[in-house]
C-alpha cells in the first residue's frame, strides 16, 4: 500500500502545485503584486518528480503491488524497459506528459522571471498553469497509475513484446510528447496576448524560438518513430496512415505553417489573425491527438484502450478551440495590421499558400482518420481509410511544396521580378532537367519518380543556393564560416535540404521496393532481387527474458538473424523480428515468414508441405531507404541550428 | 553563358524532355500492373491498414491469389473490387467508394481547399 | 464574425460527435470455417466442472477466446457477462476460451471481472489452434445445427452480440 499511497500524495502535491499557480498568479495580475508563480511551478515539478519517482522505483525493482506494474513489468523485464515501461501504457503515459510540462513550465518561468510583472507572461503563467493542472488531474482522477494490486501477484505480465525489442522505445515516446508539450509555451502566449490585447509587440517574435524548438524536437520524434516502426513491425514500411500516428501528424502539419508563417510577421508585421490561429490550433491538435490515442474509439496497432477519458479529453479539446475563437473574434479588430500584401506574386504571396496547403492537408488528414466513425453513425457498417486516400492528396500537395520550396528561398519580398528569380532559379532549373535525362538513360522511367526528382533538384538547388549566399556574405564580412550557419536562413535551408532528400527516398523507396517470398533448405542460396541470399541454419536463444529461434541468413555476405522471438511474462508473446542489412544504395528487410515440416518448437507458421529444415523467408529489397533517415537527421539538424540563429537584425552584433 | 541564361532555350529543353519522359513511360495497362494496383486497394483481412500488397499473412497472400486470378480471367478492376467487397464487407477497401458518404471524402477537401485559397486572397486584398 | 461562429459551431459539433463514440465494435470476419462444423471445444472449467460443445447441440454457442493479458479482453469481458446473464435462458451459452495463458492469471481475471459465464483452459493450444485464432479476443458464434456462423475479431459488446445472434437465428 505505501507505494500507492506516495505515489498519490505525489500527485496531489503536484495538483496543489498547478492550482497554487493558477491561483497566485491570477491575484497576482488583479492586484499588481510581484508574481512569485516559478515557486509554484517548482512545488508542481517536485510533486511530478516525486511521482515519476515511485513509479520508476517501483517498476525497477519489480515491486508488484502496484497494478500499472504487475501489468507492464516483470521480474526478468531488464533495466531500459523497466524504466519505459512508465510510457507503455495509458496511465503512466499521462506522468511522463505531466513530468515534461511541469519542467517545461519551470524553465519558461524562470526564463521569463525578470519579466513576470509583464501581464502577458502572467496571463501565459495562468494557462500553462491551467493546462498542467488538467493533465494531473486526470491521473489524480480516471487514469490513476498507482492503483494497489489487491491479490498478492508474484510474476507480471511484462511488457508488450513489441516495446521490448528496440531501445529507440526509450527516445521516440519522451522526444515525442516533448514535442506535444512544447507546443503548450506558443499556445498560452497566444491566449496572453489576446487577452490582453498586446498582439503588436516583441511577444510574437520571442515565441520563434519556444516554436522551433517544439517543432525540431516533433519532428525528430515522429522520423524516429517512423524508424522505430520500420524495424519492428515486419512489414519492411514505416508510415500506415493509422489513425494515432496520424494524430501526431497533425499538429505537425499545422505547426509547420505556423514557424513558416511567423517568418513573415517577423519581417513585415502581416499575417497576425493566421498565426495566432495557428499556434492556438497546434495546440488544439496535440489535444485531439492524446484523445485518438487514448479513447479506444479508433482501431489502431499504436493505441491505448480506455473508454472513460475519450469524453474528457474531447471536452478540454473543445474547451481550448472555443476558447481561442472566442478571444480571437473579441480582438479582431485590434489584430488587422496596417499594411497589407503588396501583391500575390511575392515572398508572402508564396508564404500564403504555404500556410493553405499544410492547413488544407491537415483537415484532409483528419478527415481521412474521423471518416469510418462518421460513416458508422451513418449507415452502420465499416469502412477502412487506408493509403491510397492519403496518398491521393498527399502526392499532389508534395509537388506543390516541393515548387514553393524552390521559389520561396529566392523571390523577393513584396515583389516578384522575374529576370532575376530566372538568373537565381535558372543553374537547379537546368540541373534538374539534366537529373531527368540522366535518370531516363538509367531506365528510370515512371512519370511519378521523375517529376519528383525534377522538382526536388530544383527545391535543394534553391536551398544550397541560399546557403552558398550566407557563406559568402560571411566571407564578406571576415566572419569565420561557421558564424555564417547561425545566419537568419541556414537552419531553415538545412532543413529545406533534408526534408527533399527524405522526399527523394520516399518516392524511391515506395515505387521500386520489391517483396520476395523466398523458400531455402539449409546450406540452400539464392538471388533475390539482384541480392544473393543464403541461409545458413538455425539457432536458438534462451534466456530469462526470451526464447527466440534466429536464422542465420547471408545477404550479400553480411550476416544477418531474422528471427521469431517469443518474450516470456504471462503471455508469452511472440513476434516476429526482422533483420536488416542496410547500405547507402538500398536496404533488404528479411523475416522469417514460416518453417518447413512441424516447426513446433519455433512459434513460426508451419508449411506442413515443406521439408523440415527449410523456411520461407520474406525479403524486401528497398532502394534508397537509409537516405530517409539521413534526411531526417539533417532535419533535425538544420531545427537546432534555426533555434540558436541570430535575428535577421542582429548580423552585425555577432 | 548565353544558352544556360536563356529562359526560352530552358522551356524548349523542358518540353522536350516531357515529351520523352512521356513516351517512355511504362505502361501500367499490362496485367502485371492491374495486379499490382489492385493490391494496393485492398486491405489484408487479419490487419489494421496494410494493404495485400505489404503483408504477407495467410489471408493476404490468399487474396492476392484471388486477385491475379481474376485479372488473368478478364474481370475488369471494378468488378474486381466490388466482389471482393461483396465477400469481405465494406472495410476490404482502402479507399472508401465515393457513393453516398463516402463522396464527402472527396468534397469536403476540395471545399476546404476553396475557402482556404478564399481566405488567401482575401489577405492580399486588404489594403 | 460569421467566420468564427460557423467555426464554433462545425468544432462543437465535431466534438459531440467525438465524445459519443462508443470504442469500437469488433470485426466481422470471413474465417475459413464458416459454415463447417465447429472444431469441438471441451475441457476442464476455471472453476472445476467441464464443458463440450457436444452436449450443448440445439443452442447457440458464443465461443470468445480470451487472455488475462489482452488489453480489448478487458473492455470485453464486462459485455460479454451483460450478454450471458440476459441471454441464459433464451437458448444461447456463453463460453470462453483461456489462450495462451497461465491457470492462475486467468482465474485472476476471470474473479477480477465478475465473469458469469465459464472459461475452459485450452493447454497446448489445440482449440485455438483448430479455430484458427492467431489473436485475441476472437469470437465465434455457433449455431443449432453446430456450424460456425460467424466470426468476430477484436472486442464486441452485447449490443453487437445481440444483432449478429439475431441473424444467425433468422
Amino acid at each position: 500500500m505505501t507505494l500507492t499511497w506516495l505515489g498519490r500524495v505525489a500527485l496531489y502535491f503536484a495538483f496543489a502545485g498547478a492550482i497554487g499557480g493558477i491561483i497566485h498568479q491570477a491575484i497576482a495580475l488583479r492586484t499588481g503584486r510581484p508574481s512569485r508563480s516559478l515557486r509554484w511551478a517548482l512545488v508542481s515539478l517536485f510533486g511530478v518528480g516525486a511521482a515519476v519517482a515511485v513509479m520508476q522505483i517501483a517498476l525497477i525493482t519489480h515491486n508488484f503491488s502496484l497494478a500499472y506494474v504487475s501489468e507492464n513489468n516483470a521480474t526478468f523485464t531488464p533495466l531500459l524497459y523497466s524504466i519505459t515501461g512508465m510510457w507503455s501504457a495509458l496511465e503512466g503515459s499521462l506522468l511522463l506528459w505531466a513530468l515534461l510540462l511541469a519542467a517545461l513550465i519551470a524553465v519558461v518561468l524562470r526564463f521569463y522571471r525578470r519579466q513576470s510583472d509583464d501581464r502577458v507572461v502572467g496571463w501565459a503563467t495562468v494557462v500553462l498553469f491551467g493546462v498542467s493542472t488538467f493533465f494531473i488531474g486526470l491521473m489524480c482522477g480516471p487514469a490513476d497509475p498507482f492503483i494497489h494490486n489487491g491479490a498478492k501477484i508474484l510474476q507480471g505480465a511484462g511488457p508488450n513484446a513489441l516495446l521490448q525489442d528496440n531501445p529507440l522505445v526509450a527516445i521516440h515516446p519522451p522526444l515525442l510528447y516533448a514535442g506535444f508539450v512544447g507546443f503548450t509555451v506558443p499556445f498560452a502566449f497566444a491566449i496572453a496576448m489576446l487577452i490582453t490585447g498586446r498582439v503588436h509587440d516583441r511577444w510574437p517574435l520571442e515565441q520563434r524560438r519556444w516554436t522551433v524548438l517544439a517543432w525540431g524536437v516533433l519532428s525528430v520524434g515522429i522520423v524516429l518513430g517512423a524508424w522505430w516502426s520500420y524495424q519492428v513491425l515486419g512489414w519492411g514500411g514505416f508510415w500506415g496512415w493509422d489513425p494515432v500516428e496520424n494524430a501526431a501528424l497533425l499538429p505537425w502539419l499545422t505547426g509547420t505553417a505556423y514557424i513558416h508563417s511567423v517568418i513573415v510577421q517577423d519581417r513585415r508585421g502581416l499575417f497576425r489573425v493566421w498565426n495566432l490561429s495557428l499556434a492556438i490550433a497546434t495546440f488544439s491538435l496535440t489535444i485531439l491527438g492524446t484523445f485518438f490515442t487514448r479513447s479506444g474509439v479508433l482501431q489502431s496497432v499504436h493505441a491505448f484502450s480506455s473508454s472513460t477519458l475519450g469524453p474528457i479529453l474531447i471536452g478540454f479539446f473543445s474547451v481550448t478551440v472555443v476558447l481561442g475563437i472566442g478571444l480571437l473574434a473579441w480582438r479582431g479588430d485590434r489584430l488587422r495590421s496596417p499594411v497589407g500584401v503588396d501583391q500575390a506574386l511575392s515572398r508572402e504571396g508564396l508564404f500564403i499558400a504555404n500556410n493553405v496547403l499544410f492547413v488544407g492537408f491537415a483537415v484532409v488528414v483528419l478527415l481521412g482518420t474521423v471518416f469510418p466513425l462518421l460513416y458508422e453513425a451513418v449507415n452502420g457498417g465499416q469502412v477502412t481509410v487506408g493509403t491510397p486516400y492519403f496518398a491521393t492528396v498527399a502526392v499532389p500537395m508534395s509537388i506543390v511544396l516541393l515548387v514553393l520550396m524552390t521559389l520561396a528561398p529566392l523571390v523577393g519580398w513584396r515583389t516578384l521580378d522575374v529576370g532575376v528569380l530566372w538568373s537565381r532559379v535558372r543553374v537547379s532549373a537546368w540541373t534538374s532537367l539534366l537529373v531527368v535525362v540522366a535518370l531516363v538513360l538509367f531506365d528510370v522511367r515512371r512519370p511519378m519518380v521523375l517529376l519528383a526528382y525534377f522538382l526536388a533538384t530544383a527545391a535543394g538547388g534553391a536551398a544550397l543556393r541560399t546557403l552558398r549566399g550566407a557563406f559568402v556574405t560571411a566571407r564578406r564580412r571576415s566572419q569565420p564560416w561557421w558564424d555564417a550557419l547561425r545566419g537568419p536562413s541556414a537552419g531553415g535551408m538545412i532543413v529545406h535540404l533534408g526534408v527533399v532528400i527524405m522526399a527523394l527516398a520516399i518516392v524511391t523507396a515506395t515505387s521500386y521496393t520489391t517483396r520476395n517470398e523466398v523458400t531455402l533448405a539449409t546450406g540452400q542460396s539464392t538471388v533475390v532481387s539482384g541480392q544473393y541470399v543464403t541461409f545458413k541454419g538455425f539457432q536458438t536463444v534462451k534466456d530469462s527474458l526470451e526464447t527466440a529461434t534466429q536464422l542465420r541468413v547471408d545477404v550479400d555476405h553480411h550476416a544477418l538473424l531474422p528471427a521469431i522471438t517469443t518474450y516470456h511474462g504471462r503471455s508469452d508473446q511472440s513476434v516476429g523480428t526482422p533483420a536488416i542489412d542496410s547500405n547507402l544504395e538500398r536496404d533488404v528487410y528479411v523475416t522469417f515468414d514460416a518453417v518447413g515440416g512441424n516447426g513446433a518448437t519455433s512459434g513460426a507458421q508451419v508449411e506442413g508441405n515443406l521439408p523440415a529444415g527449410s523456411v520461407v523467408l520474406g525479403v524486401t529489397v528497398e532502394p534508397l531507404l537509409a537516405w530517409l533517415w539521413i534526411g531526417g537527421l539533417l532535419l533535425g539538424l538544420g531545427a537546432g541550428l534555426s533555434f540558436v540563429r541570430r535575428r535577421h537584425n542582429e548580423v552585425d552584433a555577432a | 553563358m548565353n544558352i544556360v541564361k536563356s529562359f526560352r532555350l530552358w522551356c524548349l529543353a523542358f518540353l522536350c524532355v516531357l515529351a520523352v519522359a512521356l513516351v517512355a513511360a511504362p505502361s501500367t495497362a499490362s496485367a502485371q500492373g492491374r495486379i499490382a494496383h489492385l493490391e494496393t486497394l485492398v486491405k489484408c483481412p487479419a490487419c489494421d491498414d496494410l494493404s495485400v500488397a505489404q503483408s504477407n499473412a495467410t489471408s493476404a497472400l490468399a487474396v492476392r491469389e484471388d486477385i491475379t486470378r481474376r485479372v488473368k480471367a478478364g474481370e475488369s478492376d471494378n468488378k474486381i473490387l466490388t466482389s471482393l467487397e461483396a465477400t469481405y464487407g465494406t472495410s476490404i477497401l482502402l479507399s472508401p467508394a465515393t457513393s453516398g458518404v463516402g463522396s464527402l471524402l472527396w468534397l469536403v477537401p476540395i471545399l476546404v481547399l476553396v475557402a482556404l485559397v478564399v481566405a488567401g486572397v482575401r489577405l492580399v486584398r486588404r489594403r | 464574425m460569421i467566420v468564427s461562429l460557423s467555426v464554433l459551431v462545425v468544432v462543437i459539433a465535431f466534438s459531440a460527435f467525438l465524445a459519443t463514440r462508443q470504442p469500437s465494435d469488433a470485426t466481422v470476419a470471413q474465417s475459413p470455417l464458416l459454415g463447417k462444423p465447429a472444431p469441438n471445444v471441451a475441457g476442464t472449467e476455471l472453476g472445476g466442472g467441464t464443458f463440450s460443445l457436444k452436449s450443448e447441440l440445439g443452442e447457440v454457442v458464443v465461443v470468445n477466446f480470451w487472455a488475462s493479458w489482452c488489453g480489448p479482453c478487458k473492455q470485453e469481458a464486462p459485455e460479454l457477462s451483460t450478454y450471458a446473464w440476459t441471454e441464459r435462458h433464451k437458448g444461447v451459452a456463453v463460453v470462453g476460451v483461456v489462450y495462451d495463458d497461465t491457470v492462475s492469471s486467468a482465474t485472476g481475471f476471470a474473479a477480477h471481472y465478475g465473469s458469469l459465464y465459464p472459461s475452459i483452459v485450452d493447454p497446448g493450444g489445440v482449440i485455438a489452434n483448430n479455430f484458427g485464432v492467431d489473436s485475441p479476443p476472437t469470437t465465434f458464434v455457433i449455431n443449432r445445427q453446430g456450424k460456425v456462423a460467424a466470426t468476430l475479431l477484436g472486442p464486441t459488446n452485447a449490443k453487437q452480440l445481440a444483432a449478429v445472434v439475431a441473424k444467425v437465428l433468422q
